[in-house]
């Protein structure tokens, strides 16, 4: 019986300990909070959009990880679809992605979204990353509505 | 002996205890280990959305007509005569500002002869009849605004300056516009 309790002691401390721990690392969540628009585009005209737009680029923010370092890597499309399957390039440049310790647009790192990168998280757990891209139409391009996804995945390192 | 017998199933009983204990232990690890693997990685998607707005078309809609020229004799064609001036309809988006730019021949030829064209003139306008148009130097170029149907006209005038020994024949030339957002 001695030897029961202590190692139900074990496991209770163990759990006891396990608690705060968990909880000090909430869940990693990351969320799309804000499209990338480029609104209305003219057929022949690339359509810039900077990271740092605050209405028209995109967002995610991420939540969770106290410190450390983060991964970062992107899937990106190439092009975005339109009406009847037409297809509008869409570009992103080594500087078209933006980390912000402190999830303002007006406080960014610039990467390159094709690259994985390697961001340092901040000790209160929350960041931001932005991103835009360039639409570039065609002269002949089909009017009409266009869209693509872009898909953040954020990985926390040892 | 019963005693002993009691003894051993006591002892048994802390074995099996001390056996559940330590699965549970065990179980307790794995599944704090995997939560904890489990929010290492996580991801969401954004949409990026464009509204592509209405080709530019332009179409050469009417010739820049001189008519009969009589050699030593300049003729000029107005811009704003809707008969013999040339004539470019565009369409595109609505309401939108375009850049519009010419290529201009300097001569007419006719088989290997040439004459003599300059002094070009302009007029662009939102309806047909150049009501409210604006006259516009062609060689500057210009940049007006799609109507709210998204129509543009263009009217081009110019002078032929044919020499006293022009040779008789029929003289042409291509005139090009260009039109961009």
């Amino acid at each position: 019986m001695i030897n029961m309790n202590r190692e139900s002691l074990v496991v209770l401390g163990v759990m006891l300990l396990a608690a705060p721990l968990l909880a000090q690392g909430k869940p990693l969540t990351v969320t799309g909070v804000r499209g990338l628009t480029f609104g209305a585009v003219l057929p022949g005209v690339p359509r810039v959009i900077l990271r740092t737009d605050p209405a028209n680029s995109g967002q995610f923010d991420i939540k969770g990880p106290k410190g450390g370092p983060v991964l970062l890597s992107f899937v990106l499309p190439l092009s975005m679809t339109g009406p009847g399957g037409a297809l509008m390039p869409i570009v992103f440049g080594a500087g078209d992605a933006g980390f912000s310790s402190t999830q303002s647009i007006g406080s960014q790192v610039g990467f390159d979204p094709k690259q994985p990168t390697t961001v340092t998280f901040p000790n209160n757990g929350s960041a931001s990353v932005f991103v835009g891209a360039t639409a570039n139409p065609a002269t002949n391009q089909r009017a009409g509505a266009y869209t693509g996804t872009i898909t953040l995945t954020v990985t926390v390192l040892p | 002996m019963a005693l002993q017998l009691t003894n051993s199933s006591t002892q048994k009983q802390e074995l099996e205890m001390r056996s559940i204990t330590k699965l549970s232990l065990v179980v307790a690890a794995l599944v704090l280990t995997g939560t904890a693997v489990q929010a290492q990685t996580n991801n969401a998607s954004i949409t990026a959305t464009a509204n592509v707005q209405t080709p530019i078309n332009v179409l050469g809609a009417q010739q820049l007509n001189f008519g009969n020229v009589f050699p030593g004799v300049n003729k000029s064609i107005a811009a704003t005569d809707l008969t013999n001036a040339g004539r470019f309809d565009v369409t595109g988006q609505a309401s939108s500002p375009v850049t519009i730019s010419f290529t201009l021949p300097a001569t007419l030829g006719s088989a290997g002869n040439t004459m003599p064209i300059v002094s070009y003139t302009g007029v662009h306008a939102q309806n047909n009849a150049q009501t409210g148009g604006t006259a516009f130097s062609p060689a500057a170029g210009a940049s007006p605004s799609l109507n709210a149907s998204g129509a543009l006209w263009v009217w081009v005038g110019a002078q032929v300056q044919p020499a006293t020994n022009q040779a008789a024949g029929v003289y042409t030339g291509s005139i090009t516009m260009t039109v961009v957002y």
